[in-house]
């Protein structure tokens, strides 16, 4: 066991990688509970596709990728909001072209460059063992940020999410929640995009959260799971990663590694949710 | 203060639109502490649109609509509305207690957390639903009936003067349909005034003294007695009634 | 003009320029039914499920076809298993499925050699390196898509707007949409030398949707997309030429291009003349062309 979840970690930088899955576990999970709980997966999809380019012409500028990815992410929601209006095409297909496009901008500028092919792998799937100190401090920086926002405003996001004709008609603008929710999401794209890459940050965001679904009955210890889960899988995939190809000699990328392990994670969870059921159904009177 | 005459609603030869189309048109009514109004018509007729235009959702293009002498967005917080439970995700991981909690949300605040003051108001919310002992169960377990009684009790909390509720009787059990009943009469007798939409006019008798029938414009609005008659029915519900032998009119549930 | 001429006089160059021509083709005229089925979700969620097949298929040197095609039917009994237990709505199923198989695929092709090139090409294409080979494919793949779609066409046409109607007259309702969902993964496939997986639905939707914001009639659409598609994707490898700048993606950019002009500048359904008209935006679908 040690062998597995210790001794990887006793080089500098896999305790880097290890802090800054570890922050991206807690940050994506909770972030990820209420794009599980309003269905929104692909909307925070979209969001990683159309974050790229703000983060890859910030990357090039030497601006911050945190601009550009909010500046983006921003644009993104006032499209989105501009297709709803136009019916003759349908939402999907606009959608789908939004994408595509922004995602094809971003892969044009990267591949101004001779290192094309490894830039864009970088960008797309990250490079958690590269990871350094500034980077964590970023990291720490956003999940304090957003999990401040989460807190503050919980039970208005619940209760949006819950019932959106009753949050209105109690008075509340639910498209100033979603705006909201979606500058989170396109946060946690930012702090994500270093160790894991814009593709399979939607995983952290989406995997953990829906696998807590199927086990909890409350918000509250629903986020508790999804965090505890986010970091479970960051944990066991980079050790496992880094077992693989010190013992075997197979080099696994480390974010796809951590992605498989949450998926099983979820699959778990998934098996034993009928089981709860069955606690649950003798509990009810 | 306010003249005790003032109504808590006053709708004034109002139309209410949809994406810029009128949806409804020509409502015309009041409604005062203690009153209650069923809104009857068929699918399609404008209930929803004419209640989500009291909440401040829908513009009002012709005429006015005044909550408590103001505009319904400014009245918001004496306006409480109870959606029909089927609406909401039985899954959600929310307890009965949380889902009441949210009527006290507006008060309560951004950013702060609920005060033992809620939480009593909430409880005692639960209580006057018949639902105490349910407090901490999911939401989604509750039977349909429990779970309209449940956000009534929301409602309850908020404290308003004005209940507005959508088809609160659909597949609600008899049990519940008299808790419900009882509510909303205490409700009433604490000078709270109630418009509801459904198409059960049995019930619209047991529950409210007024009428509104409309059929995307207002066919008539009165006491239930002289205006819930087969010809003014026959109006409203177009093809849809039949009329039998004498008084009696068959409805087509729609 | 000469420019143009002159971007086109390499061998490489003139084999990109052919599968340009073809996939752009094929895409806008697969991408009608795409439409008109509202599939376009679903598209971009089998493009992203193809991508792991293709990797496998390609590392257990079996057909790309073969391989592309049963991950993507696995993919989609995946989604749909999970998508129908409690508590895990369609949305998180896709997701969660998607995630997974996508990840493996990275994993898979982390373990070789030449990771990051090989991973580029699957996403994004690589048209400039396409051999003679990958073009008789392509041809074949168009010609027999085109063959079926032709036979199958009033069938389609009909199921897309009236499924119950369809199933009244007797027609098998599930082998059509069966057959049509792997015309669509098939033409992925055959897309990804050109623009990968990622990109790919960017051909299937957009000149099909620039198509119906000029044309009501779907014997006009079925001429006006494909080429737009065409034309996008020999615009786009020229401009990809000049600039130096990768291919497919340019290709994506010029199809997004086309669309948004369209939607502003359109007769009748574009924004400009519908604000001059003082209308909103039509909810319409076009209406089936009784001459097709």
């Amino acid at each position: 066991m040690t062998e597995l979840l210790v001794d990887p970690f006793r080089l500098p930088y896999m305790q880097r990688a290890l802090l800054e899955v570890v922050l991206l576990g807690v940050l994506a999970g909770a972030v990820g509970v209420f794009v599980v709980l309003r269905r929104l997966a692909f909307v925070a999809d979209a969001l990683t596709h159309t974050v790229f380019p703000g983060i890859v012409i910030a990357f090039l500028l030497d601006q911050s990728i945190l601009l550009g990815a909010l500046a983006f992410g921003l644009l993104t929601a006032v499209l989105l909001a501009g297709i709803g209006a136009h019916r003759r095409v349908g939402d999907d297909a606009a959608l789908a072209i939004l994408l595509t496009s922004f995602f094809s901008l971003g892969v044009v500028l990267v591949s101004r460059a001779r290192t094309f092919a490894s830039d864009l792998t970088v960008f797309l799937f990250g490079r958690v063992l590269t990871v350094d100190r500034a980077d964590l401090v970023q990291t720490l920086a956003l999940a304090v940020l957003v999990l401040a926002v989460l807190a503050a405003l919980r039970k208005e996001l619940v209760l949006r999410a819950f019932d959106p004709a009753g949050a209105a008609a109690m008075g509340y603008r639910t498209v100033v929640l979603d705006l909201v929710l979606n500058v989170l999401i396109a946060l946690v794209v930012v702090a994500a995009v270093k160790a894991v890459g814009t593709v399979l940050v939607i995983a952290l965001i989406v995997v953990p959260a829906a696998a807590a679904r199927l086990l909890a009955d409350r918000v509250a210890s629903m986020t508790a799971l999804a965090c505890l889960l986010g970091v479970a899988g960051g944990w066991l995939g980079l050790a496992t990663s880094y077992r693989v190809s010190v013992d075997h000699g197979v080099r696994l990328a480390s974010g796809a590694t951590i992605v498989v392990v949450l998926v099983a994670l979820f699959l778990a969870a998934a098996s034993a949710a009928p089981l709860r059921r069955l606690a649950e159904g003798m509990v009810r009177r | 203060m306010g003249s005790e005459q003032q109504p808590l609603l006053a709708i004034r030869h109002a139309a209410v639109a949809y994406d810029r189309l009128p949806v409804v048109e020509d409502v015309d009514g009041t409604v005062g502490p203690g009153q209650s109004v069923a809104l009857i018509g068929p699918n399609g007729a404008g209930k929803s649109t004419l209640i989500k235009a009291v909440l401040g959702l829908l513009p009002v293009v012709r005429g006015s609509i005044e909550v408590l002498g103001r505009s319904p967005a400014s009245a918001r917080s004496e306006v409480a509305y109870v959606p029909q439970a089927d609406t909401l995700d039985p899954e959600f991981p929310v307890s009965a207690l949380q889902v009441v909690l949210m009527g006290r949300y507006r008060r309560i605040g951004w950013v702060r957390r609920a005060a033992r003051a809620d939480r009593a108001a909430a409880r005692s919310a639960l209580e006057a639903v018949g639902l105490s002992e349910r407090a901490s169960a999911r939401f989604g377990v509750l039977s349909g009936g429990q779970r309209q009684r449940v956000l009534l009790a929301r409602a309850i909390a908020q404290e308003p003067r004005l209940l507005l509720l959508d088809e609160p009787f659909n597949g609600v059990d008899a049990v519940s349909q008299d808790l419900l009943l009882a509510a909303l009469q205490r409700l009433r007798a604490e000078g709270a005034a109630v418009v509801m939409a459904t198409h059960d006019l049995g019930l619209a008798h047991l529950a409210c003294d007024e009428v509104c029938l409309l059929n995307r414009h207002q066919v008539g609005f009165g006491p239930i007695g002289t205006t819930l008659t087969p010809e003014l029915l026959r109006a409203t519900y177009g093809g849809q009634a039949l009329a039998l032998r004498g008084d009696a009119v068959i409805v087509a549930k729609p | 003009m000469s420019w143009l001429a002159g971007t086109f006089s390499g061998g490489f160059a003139q084999r990109a320029l052919l599968e340009a021509i073809m996939v752009g083709g094929l895409c806008g005229v697969v991408g009608v039914h795409v439409l008109l089925r509202r599939l376009p979700f679903f598209t971009m969620a089998l493009g992203h499920a193809t991508f792991p097949g293709v990797v496998l298929a390609a590392l257990l040197g079996v057909n790309l076809f073969l391989g592309a095609g049963l991950f993507g039917v696995l993919v989609v009994v995946l989604v749909a298993a999970l998508g129908a237990r409690e508590r895990v709505d369609d949305t998180s199923a896709v997701g969660v499925v998607l995630a997974g198989a996508f990840a493996f695929g990275v994993l898979l092709l982390s373990a070789q050699a030449g990771f990051a090139k090989d991973l580029t090409a699957y996403l994004v294409g690589s048209i400039v390196t396409v051999q003679p080979a990958d073009l008789a494919t392509t041809a074949a793949v168009a010609a027999a898509v085109l063959a079926v779609l032709a036979a199958l066409h009033k069938e389609l046409v009909l199921g897309a707007f009236d499924r119950s109607g369809l199933a009244a007259l007797g027609y098998p309702v599930l082998a059509l949409d069966v057959a049509l969902l792997l015309v669509v993964e098939v033409t992925l496939v055959a897309s990804i030398p050109a623009v990968g997986t990622i990109l790919a639905v960017a051909l299937l939707v957009a000149p099909a949707a620039t198509a119906r914001l000029w044309t009501d009639r779907l014997g006009a659409t079925l001429v006006l997309s494909p080429v737009l598609g065409a034309a996008s994707g020999v615009i786009g490898l020229a401009v990809s030429q000049h600039w130096r700048v990768a291919a497919g993606a340019t290709i994506v950019l010029v199809a997004a291009a086309l669309f948004a002009v369209s939607l502003v500048v359109a007769p009748r359904h574009g924004l400009a003349s519908q604000l001059r008209a003082g209308r909103r935006p039509a909810a319409a679908r076009p209406a089936p062309d009784r001459a097709a």
